[in-house]
């Protein structure tokens, strides 16, 4: 070329510098996350050995911990494995749902205000599950009523929201009108349900952990983890949409179909959540901002932090409403939403102040 | 200059491309010669950026086909496409917090199956890609906090990574001051002279065009204009009836390219042709006569 050369500027060299740091940022992110994910991991283990001993039988958490694997004491054994583990146990798979759920919403919304509970997903799964519910179907299909709510609450807010760009805030108002649309249903179907089944129904008001048992457990648990699996292995292509439709397009991917994929695989996933817990709040809207707080930017090690942390909080929560709170049959969904609202007050009134990035 | 070669040949054949009604390109012909700088130029909305969305298969064509080496870009699979071209888009979306590596890295996306781990291919290639960039040593900042120039280098140094023959850049000097702008496309002639890759883009000075170019295409209201060297394409005629700007093309002092000088109009020329009689005397002399 005949253009002149600025000789400050760097002229490409021939090779790679042969030297090449391995404590980058990239390294450093990457031990953090594992760091935290450690910690969060032994939290985890705690707390559920902790949940699993209290109660009217008093079992210590090592103890609790054995009896969930059949060791040790059969009285204790059975108060574990029968009455307390379903209960832990849906609180964790749940939690780790639901969070990852709104890490994935925030991302491909490209929205911080996005998760399962501020788009009306979660009021939409518990709208399936109590119509069924209402039917009279067997449990094993209220898992797949639920998904079926929530990708109705998804058509109803592309619907309302699509045309219009889905531009930031819009999605989050059209969301919680979808919200509160599907939870006045599901609280009109309740209030002329029969009496038997109006209380096993509350569940799917505010977000209750009452009354699980291990069919629900099993079937929750298998679905929510074969979702999740499929969207960790998608985290590659979930990074690169993240640069924006063309830049996607440019490196191989058909954005728009990638991320519809992408968004029914987490609507199904919040959806399962749901369906164990009912409409829990704030697990999914706060724990992506806390982990993005404790460990970078999302990448696929901080998905699986995001995971534990969302199982630690909802369990936590749990905790509190069983042990803590001397308030008889208290649903966690209250405790969430509680911690929920100031913090979503907090997220809106900082997106105000931050300017928009275009590029 | 380097001379073209047979392969990186992209081409529009019979091209139409429209958003939703609108009717952008239509009936475009086009072949863009292989191992050459080829620069898109025309006026606002002419469907320049229109057009390199559609030879990246941003866009489907509404009528026509474009080709790499005689195939159909739209009968190919999408990796095999990303193989060949990278590119570069006009507002790329920076992911919050993203470091300069990891950006970079997410070039090698076409050439990773889903579950096979990060090579050592893919690091040499990222590593190629920030040295000829000159961003090593930014790796670890924050792509978010960086200038407009250095967020630039980065851009393109993840569609280097992308290691493609072609590499097609939408108005990469846009938002950039005039230093930056000419780092940018002494970059990008840096890596057609020395890396050998094909470059398409975009560009809106007409001086810069021609100088850092082999090819010229230029655009009118969704139509070919010219197309060929820029010492042949662009004259003055051809400016005048494309931009509406009466010029003289001189050769530029520092690299002999054609450089396109704009007559100089008076005010009251350009706002009221009418009466301008009355105001000439004054600048008539270095003005010449302007057609209204």
């Amino acid at each position: 070329m005949t253009a002149p050369t600025d000789p400050t500027r760097l002229t490409a060299p021939t090779a790679p510098t042969a030297r090449t740091r391995r404590t980058g940022a990239i390294t450093r992110r990457r031990a953090r996350t594992a760091a935290w994910s450690l910690l969060a991991l032994a939290l985890l283990v705690l707390l559920t050995g902790v949940a699993l001993g209290t109660g009217q039988v008093s079992i210590s958490a090592w103890d609790a911990l054995r009896a969930l694997f059949g060791q040790g004491e059969p009285g204790n054994v059975l108060v574990v494995q029968q009455f307390r583990a379903p209960r832990v146990v849906s609180a964790l798979i749940a939690g780790a749902g639901l969070a990852m759920a709104g890490s994935m919403l925030q991302r491909l919304f490209r929205n911080p205000l996005a998760a399962p509970d501020t788009i009306g997903i979660t009021g939409g799964a518990s709208f399936g599950a109590v119509l069924m519910l209402a039917t009279g179907a067997s449990q094993q299909l209220i898992p797949l009523a639920a998904v079926g709510g929530g990708l109705l609450a998804a058509m109803l807010l592309g619907g309302f929201a699509w045309r219009s760009k889905m531009a930031v805030t819009r999605l989050v108002l059209v969301g919680l009108a979808v919200q509160q649309g599907l939870a006045a249903a599901v609280n009109l179907m309740i209030v002329r349900f029969p009496a038997e089944l109006a209380s096993s129904a509350m569940q799917w008001t505010t977000g209750s952990l009452y009354g699980r048992n291990w069919t629900e457990v099993w079937i929750g648990g298998t679905a929510i983890a074969l979702t999740a699996a499929a969207l960790l292995l998608c985290q590659r292509r979930v990074a690169v949409l993240d640069l924006g439709d063309d830049s996607a397009g440019g490196l191989g991917l058909n954005p728009a179909r990638d991320r519809l994929w992408l968004l029914l695989l987490t609507i199904t996933l919040a959806s399962l959540a749901a369906a164990l817990t009912g409409p829990v709040a704030f697990v999914a809207l706060a724990v992506p901002h806390l982990v993005r707080l404790l460990a970078g930017p999302p990448t696929l090690g901080t998905l699986g932090l995001t995971a534990l942390t969302g199982a630690v909080l909802l369990l936590s929560a749990d905790l509190l409403v069983l042990h803590v709170i001397p308030v008889h049959g208290l649903p966690v969904g209250a405790v969430t939403a509680t911690l929920g609202a100031p913090w979503l007050l907090v997220l809106m009134i900082r997106q105000g102040r931050l300017p928009q990035r275009s590029s | 200059m380097t001379s073209t070669t047979d392969v990186n040949r992209l081409a529009a054949h019979s091209l139409g491309l429209r958003y939703g009604d609108r009717t952008i390109l239509e009936g475009l012909d086009l072949e863009l010669p292989g191992g050459a700088v080829t620069a898109i130029v025309g006026p606002n909305a002419c469907g320049k950026s229109t057009l390199l969305r559609g030879l990246v298969r941003l866009l489907d064509p509404a009528a026509g086909t474009v080709t790499l080496d005689g195939a159909d870009i739209h009968r190919m699979p999408a990796r095999t496409l990303a193989k060949r071209m990278g590119l570069l888009p006009q507002q790329p979306v920076t992911p919050e917090a993203v470091t300069v590596e990891a950006l970079v890295r997410l070039g090698r996306y076409p050439h990773q199956r889903m579950l096979s781990p990060w090579s050592k291919a893919d690091q040499a290639a990222v590593e190629e890609a920030l040295t000829r960039t000159g961003t090593a040593e930014l790796r670890d900042r924050q792509v978010d906090r960086l200038s407009g120039g250095q967020r630039q280098r980065v851009w393109i140094a993840l569609a280097l990574a992308q290691e493609t023959d072609l590499l097609l850049l939408d108005e990469p000097t846009t938002f950039l001051d005039l230093r930056h702008q000419l780092d940018v496309l002494d970059l990008v002639a840096d890596l057609h002279a020395e890396a050998g890759r094909t470059v398409v883009m975009v560009l809106h000075d007409l001086g810069q065009a021609a100088r850092y170019a082999d090819h010229l295409v230029v655009l009118k209201d969704g139509r070919l204009a010219a197309a060929g060297p820029p010492t042949e394409v662009l004259t003055a005629e051809l400016v005048e009836s494309v931009f509406g700007v009466p010029c003289r093309v001189v050769p530029d002092p520092e690299t002999g390219t054609p450089l396109v000088v704009p007559r100089a109009r008076t005010r009251a020329a350009a706002a009221a042709p009418a009466s301008a009689s009355a105001t000439a005397p004054a600048s008539a002399a270095a003005s010449a006569s302007v057609p209204a």
